[in-house]
């Protein structure tokens, strides 16, 4: 109501909210991270184009990790649980979210799907996000690392052209490296370049899930990242390997 | 386009602090995206112009302040209260 004379009149006013857009999303995060901080699971937010081989990495990650290592994997896609499915075939837990339309996971999405998962039980939980190398990036999830699979065949300019995502990764795995042979114009110090250009701390491992190749090297990069768990945030986690 | 579900949370945010103000309606929106934001300012222009219509941000302008960097916030707003 006016002050003055109580005629009804509305009026308007400033106000300052000077707020994340994302702060709801970086709250749950930071109760995800609590949670995995509390439980000692190293998680992992796993991203990459659809078809650069996420799954296929989590398949030889769990047969190399052998039982020593409590592993699961809880899967973003937008349909199917062909993920989830193939994962637990391979041996480890496993459970989808499905996001319908969503391109992304989000910290919420995360915490649902810990319900249906014995994730307090695990060494290590791969979040393997939605196929996409946009979206996902700008979505903590509680994650003690991001790692981002980038394939062989998906062109050497990849980093320059998703600079935000590959920005945010402490580790590029560059997937299907079997498959060089067949590519002869596709050269590694250019990727290598691409990425010590945009990348915080430029860390690339080359690996192939098909043949095993560098697998090794990712196994002991994860135990690495194991050993620091209790680091207070994903860009701590820099026990990678200089490009 | 993720952006979509950005307006979204902008959105929820905007309808909790009219709620706590008393707003009858929200005459303007303030944000900042940052240009290594990851959002795409004429995208989330648009789904901003889609969210608008008939909530209490119907005739309330955005306005995107465009920074280096990788800020992404909901700056101010200006309330219309009884």
């Amino acid at each position: 109501m006016c002050d003055s004379c109580g005629c009804g009149d509305t009026h308007v006013i400033p106000f300052d909210v000077h707020e994340r857009m994302l702060a709801a999303n970086d709250r749950a995060a930071a109760h995800n991270r609590e949670h995995f901080h509390d439980h000692q699971v190293t998680a992992i937010n796993l991203m990459g184009s659809p078809g650069a081989g996420k799954t296929a990495i989590l398949e030889a990650t769990a047969r190399a990790m052998g039982r020593g290592v409590r592993v699961g994997v809880l899967a973003g896609d937008l349909a199917t649980e062909n993920d989830a499915a193939r994962i637990r075939a391979a041996g480890i837990v496993a459970e989808s979210i499905t996001t319908g339309t969503a391109c992304h996971l989000d910290a919420d999405m995360v915490h649902h799907g810990l319900r249906r998962l014995p994730w307090r039980t695990l060494d290590l939980l791969f979040i393997e996000n939605v196929g996409n190398l946009v979206c996902p990036a700008i979505y903590d999830l509680g994650q003690q690392a991001n790692v981002v699979a980038l394939s062989v065949t998906e062109g050497e300019d990849k980093p320059l052209k998703y600079p935000t995502m590959f920005r945010k990764a402490d580790l590029v795995l560059l997937t299907k490296i079997d498959l060089l042979p067949a590519l002869p114009d596709v050269r590694i110090e250019t990727i290598e370049a691409n990425l010590t250009a945009v990348m915080q701390r430029p860390a690339m491992l080359m690996v192939s899930a098909r043949t095993g190749e560098g697998i090794a090297q990712w196994r002991r990069w994860l135990e690495g990242i194991g050993r620091i768990h209790t680091a207070p945030c994903a860009s701590c986690a820099g026990a990678g390997v200089s490009v | 386009m993720h952006e979509y579900s950005l307006v979204q949370s902008l959105f929820d945010r905007i309808g909790a602090v009219a709620t706590e103000q008393h707003a009858v309606a929200v005459k303007r929106v303030r944000v900042t995206i940052g240009d290594q934001a990851g959002v795409d300012p004429q995208l989330f222009q648009s789904a901003y112009e889609i969210y608008q219509i008939r909530t209490l941000c119907a005739d309330a302008p955005l306005e995107i302040a465009r920074l280096p960097g990788a800020d992404l916030t909901l700056d101010s707003l200006e309330l219309e209260v009884p």
